[in-house]
């Protein structure tokens, strides 16, 4: 029997109830013991209409990407459910209400449009869920009891997802849900009996208990809350705003303080004051919002202040397309800003990265005296992964700072040039280490110096401590077998996931291929890279942008030119695809 | 013009062939099937070599399910028609979705007829109508090596040949009224039993079953009027009757089963019935006949089509093979085959 890989969506118009059904499955998929990987798509306007989908894939492994083809579509509005059949696999199983308020016409149902060996499953949503409940909106949990019945799920696992999020709202609204669920679970019991053993039975899983359902942008915040964060200044924007909601519960409890700023600028001004303070901030933005970050990020660079920075890139340019995912921000993460300012980015790929980086981020940020970027994506800050839950590691939440020595009192230079190009930095006020700082170029005591032997000296200081900084920051990551390859694929952030999936499908069909994860996007290290690049005959940069971004940065390491595989859909980035691409370079 | 719209509601051998012969003969006009069964059009009396292993599933199946999408025909399958209205040229799907048409060949064949006095065992018996119904029957063999045949139609001589042959051990209660719809005599009853026995086949003459029990070993016990028998397996094997209870208001004349004339149609303009489902006229008879049997399916499914499309074909059964059944006359071509 092969091993269990079934993906999920849930299709409904805003106000179905589409997204709460789609959280409420993975947690009762995760429950029952299956790993989760979940992504959820809304429309950009946020004023109640529109299509919503939510897409699961669950199973044994470990789930790395989302799956090209769904298996199970549930429709709680067919008309927005139509345009998903082209992802469907042919022999989907598609539940949908056949009992709609009215008759429809032709083409209306999605039965209509359903391919000969698809599986539709109708079932009255709505009169269940009226039937029960006295209203037709618990239609969303009747669906999820229909599935569970169907797939053979345990209803306990959904049942306690319900609770979870039910609870809360009262006991009238919890004993509502449940009973739609049970409502759904119970019709397809026994309407469908002759049925239920002709479909594959999911059933559960031995893992139960010990994984975490969190979100990219959850585990963003938990991170930032774990590494002692005290204080963050944001502004909203999508896909962003749910790390501001998240730690404006959260942060209080710790002592901390959220502030919504009027716009971006100040957001990040805040951050800057606060670490030059000593205390640890962050803010978070998208694309839009990092473009207006980009002076002061510079001047933290030059004044040497520690930062952290999230920036959740979406479609670009500009306002773009704001719930849509995207790799584009690369360049400007990097080199965006006035004048040489390098500063430190890391891309994780995946739910757990997000909480790792992200912690280690301040001390980083404080050791290096210098912005980091932590550089996701709408897919990964939106994504469910259910995950071991993420450990607050001494090393990533340890203070940071390099304070001065106390032999210095009197004679302290802020901004003195080191051999590692790190200044020991003292904080404000301290008595006898007192010390200037500006945006202008300046000496190592702070006073604004222009000759050009001032200049080339704190410049080549300043790269010189961010080079260094490799030593603490993430290796790349080779998933290959020894010996020479014919083709290496260079990997990063949210995209890994599906080319990892895609070079083990080649790795498993005989081709000699490899895959290298580089999550420390600046700086990079060279040597590691090169030395894999050397092994290949080619190689690829798949990612979700239109010139190849990562390729521009480290493509020179190799010796002739590299190869790009760039998609711009706004989706993610699909694992078929590269796959497919793989096959037709190697052969 | 506006483009035709002409549906089968069926996809038995003759619901398939009719619509092919629409989309030969008028390409132009939109064609849908609408069968409750999934997947493509698949040959009945090929199950029992399937069940036993001898035929591969894809083997079984005329047109895949696929296939019918290149042929230009719209396949609705797993779904059901609950109400036609030929007066007004619409049909009404289960999930409420209203379709109109210009022209309906109705070919939905029969579904296994199980005896009034019987049905309280409904859930202790296997029939063999359809693919899913050989999925369940392939599982449960695995898990019992003897059976017991009710009834007595074409299938179950045909499906015990085979169980037969793979080593099982059958039991058959044979009945006289059971062999529907052509009804033994004495004659024909002696032939069967005797045939049976020959192939090492236990044959409870004229035994009528009085009930039936499900043992905690997973065995089933059947009581006779003479004795009781235990089997792993009760297959019920007493014909097909026309599922047409979905027509019941439509207006359509019913007896048996549709009623149409000897060029198939039903009474109202375009609307067509044919297979297993329709009862035919025929002038020189002066009686009606019904059909059973794949080649005879085809043959009249293609008829109707041509017929809906302006053609004026005669149903023509092969007189030699028509049998008198009740007062009914039965045209069986696979019959005179086995």
């Amino acid at each position: 029997m092969s091993a269990v890989d079934v993906t999920i969506e849930i299709c409904g118009m805003s106000g179905d109830g589409t997204i709460a059904a789609g959280g409420l499955l993975n947690g009762a998929l995760s429950a029952a013991g299956f790993s989760v990987l979940a992504f959820d798509s809304y429309p950009a306007e946020i004023r109640g209409f529109g299509r919503c989908v939510t897409r699961t894939r669950a199973g044994e492994s470990e789930m790395m990407a989302l799956a090209d083809k769904t298996s199970i579509l549930i429709s709680l509005d067919d008309e927005q459910s139509r345009s998903r059949i082209p992802f469907l696999r042919d022999d989907a199983v598609v539940l949908f209400d056949n009992r709609p308020v009215v008759y429809v016409g032709e083409g209306q149902s999605i039965a209509a449009h359903l391919e000969p060996k698809m599986n539709p499953f109708g079932i009255p949503f709505g009169d269940l869920a009226a039937e029960v409940s006295g209203a037709r909106r618990g239609r969303n949990l009747t669906a999820l009891g229909a599935l569970a019945a169907l797939f053979g799920l345990p209803g306990n696992a959904f049942h306690g997802a319900v609770k979870r999020k039910f609870q809360p709202k009262g006991e009238r609204v919890l004993d509502a849900n449940l009973k739609c669920f049970d409502a759904g679970y119970q019709y397809c019991r026994d309407t469908f009996k002759d049925r239920l053993e002709r479909i594959s039975r999911l059933g559960s899983r031995d893992k139960t208990g010990e994984r975490e359902l969190l979100s990219g942008n959850a585990a963003i915040s938990l991170g930032a809350l774990d590494a002692g964060l005290r204080l963050y200044f944001g502004y909203p924007i999508t896909p962003a705003t749910p790390i501001m909601e998240y730690l404006a519960k959260e942060l209080p409890k710790k002592g901390g303080a959220v502030m919504q700023m009027e716009d971006e600028i100040a957001s990040i001004g805040g951050v800057l004051g606060s670490f030059y303070a000593g205390k640890r901030a962050m803010t978070a933005t998208s694309g839009p919002g990092f473009a207006l970050m980009t002076e002061l990020i510079a001047h933290a660079t030059v004044a040497e202040i520690p930062a952290v920075i999230v920036d959740a890139q979406r479609g670009g340019p500009a306002t773009g397309l704001p719930t849509k995912t995207e790799q584009s921000d690369l360049h400007a993460a990097v080199f965006g800003g006035p004048g040489d300012s390098a500063r430190i980015v890391l891309a994780p790929t995946n739910v757990s990265e997000c909480y790792y980086y992200t912690a280690r981020s301040f001390g980083l940020a404080e050791k290096y005296q210098t912005p980091v970027i932590v550089l996701t994506d709408f897919f990964l800050d939106n994504r469910v992964e259910n995950i071991l839950p993420p450990k607050n590691r001494p090393e990533d939440i340890e203070n940071g700072n390099v304070y001065p020595d106390p032999s210095k009192h009197g004679v302290y230079r802020r901004f003195e040039d080191t051999k590692t190009g790190i200044s020991p930095r003292s904080i404000p006020g301290t008595e006898g280490f007192i010390f200037r700082t500006t945006g202008l170029e300046h000496t190592e005591e702070g006073f604004p110096d222009y000759s050009s032997a001032n200049h080339m000296k704190m410049t080549e200081k300043r790269h010189r401590k961010i080079e260094g900084a490799l030593t603490d920051l993430p290796e790349p990551v080779e998933f290959s077998p020894e010996g020479n390859l014919d083709l290496g694929v260079v990997t990063w952030g949210s995209t890994f996931g599906a080319a990892l999936e895609a070079v083990q499908r080649a790795q498993g069909e005989g081709l000699k291929v490899g895959a290298m994860k580089i999550s420390s996007i600046y700086p990079y290290h060279s040597d590691s890279i090169r030395s894999f690049m050397m092994r290949c005959n080619d190689i690829l940069f798949p990612e979700l942008n239109y010139e190849g971004q990562l390729a521009n940065l480290i493509g020179h390491l190799f010796n002739k030119e590299v190869l790009r595989f760039n998609r711009v859909t706004g989706l993610p980035m699909s694992a078929t695809d590269i796959y497919v691409r793989i096959r037709a370079i190697v052969e | 013009m506006a483009e035709q719209h002409f549906v089968v509601i069926g996809n038995g051998p003759a619901g398939n062939e009719a619509a092919l012969t629409l989309r030969e003969h008028a390409p132009e006009a939109r064609v849908t099937i609408i069968s409750r069964e999934r997947g493509g059009c698949f040959r009945p009396h090929f199950l029992p070599r399937f069940v036993v292993g001898k035929l591969a599933e894809e083997d079984l199946y005329l047109s895949s399910a696929v296939s019918y999408r290149d042929k230009g025909i719209k396949l609705r399958s797993g779904q059901e028609v609950v109400s036609v209205h030929p007066d007004k040229r619409k049909i009404i799907l289960d999930h409420k979705e209203i379709i109109s048409f210009d022209g309906l060949i109705i070919a939905v064949g029969g579904r296994p007829r199980i005896p009034e006095n019987l049905m309280v065992f409904g859930d202790l018996m296997l029939t063999l109508k359809t693919v899913q119904d050989a999925k369940v029957w392939i599982r449960k063999l695995n898990e019992t090596d003897t059976v017991l045949m009710i009834g007595g139609d074409l299938t179950s001589l045909s499906f015990t040949k085979q169980l037969v042959d793979v080593g099982k051990k059958v039991c058959f209660a044979l009945n006289d009224d059971a062999f529907w719809p052509l009804r033994f005599d004495r004659y024909l009853y002696n032939q069967v039993a005797g045939r049976l026995r020959e192939n090492g086949v236990e044959v409870l003459e004229y035994s009528r079953i009085r009930g039936m029990s499900l043992l905690s070993d997973g065995m089933i016990e059947v009581n006779t009027d003479y004795e009781k028998v235990r089997a792993g397996l009760v297959g019920a094997f007493f014909g097909l009757k026309p599922d047409i209870a979905f027509l019941a208001r439509s207006g359509l004349k019913i007896d048996r089963g549709i009623l149409v004339d000897e060029y198939l149609h039903a009474g109202f303009e375009g609307v067509y019935a044919t297979g297993d489902c329709a009862q035919v006229f025929h002038p020189d008879l002066r009686d009606y006949w019904v059909s059973i049997g794949h080649d005879n399916a085809v043959a009249l499914g293609r008829t109707a089509a041509l017929n809906l499309i302006g053609e004026r074909v005669r149903a023509e059964p092969d007189m030699a093979c028509i049998f008198d059944v009740q007062g009914v006359q039965v045209n069986s071509s696979w019959w005179m085959e086995f």
